[in-house]
């Protein structure tokens, strides 16, 4: 069964917000910048939560920020 | 490098500073074998215990004071809090089944500080596992 993953923006849509810093978007949201490095790199699923406040912070819906990318998709 | 991989770090380098050398020498036979009490022992294992302590205290205020002055010291997040569960469940499991190696199985073969230090050995060795799996864990999701 080939695996689904999750896929994000976070890393365009910080550079398109003012070249926003991960620390900088950890420290608004409650995350350490390692950890929205892990995010980014598509290493770490946040929880739905942290995902809404990301999402929150750019004044996106959540699926304009994070893909589920499904076998049907591919 | 996360703070609380750099504490799980600190803590593996104290356990092999102080335990390596503790179950090198007290896990010899002819340490074990002498009469009991055998205090000795005893008094190695406080002292190890001690410096080990002592090695965490000065390490954990340092790495606090260093990573408050370049402003990355912050409360544990989702992330580090899934980490810690994962690292306490994989050491539990080490624990139980080492007590019950230790428990009820050594008693029909071993007696005396045998018995003694293959317990403390299993304490080592889940707080081993405890930080090893944080590390792997920051490691693997860095």
């Amino acid at each position: 069964m080939t695996p689904r993953t999750i896929s994000n923006r976070i890393r365009a849509l910080r550079f398109e917000n003012g070249e926003m810093s991960q620390a900088e978007l950890g420290r608004r949201i409650g995350l350490t910048r390692q950890t929205l490095a892990a995010i980014e790199a598509g290493k770490y699923s946040p929880s739905l939560e942290a995902a809404f406040r990301i999402a929150e912070v750019f004044k996106l819906d959540l699926q304009q920020v994070f893909q589920w990318n499904s076998e049907d998709s591919r | 490098m996360p703070y609380r991989e750099k504490l799980a770090w600190l803590s593996l380098t104290a356990m092999a500073l102080t335990f390596g050398p503790y179950f090198a020498f007290a896990g010899r036979s002819a340490a074990m074998e002498k009469p009991l009490p055998n205090l000795h022992l005893l008094w190695l294992f406080a002292i190890a215990a001690g410096v080990q302590m002592a090695i965490l205290g000065v390490g954990r205020l340092w790495l606090r004071h260093k990573e408050r002055s370049e402003g990355n010291l912050q409360a544990p997040d989702e992330r580090d809090r899934a980490i810690e569960y994962r690292s306490v469940r994989a050491a539990y499991c080490v624990l139980i089944g080492g007590m019950i190696l230790v428990g009820c199985v050594m008693p029909f073969n071993s007696s005396g500080w045998r018995i003694i230090n293959a317990a403390l050995a299993m304490i080592v060795a889940a707080e081993v596992v405890h930080y090893a799996t944080a590390v792997l864990s920051y490691r693997r999701d860095a």
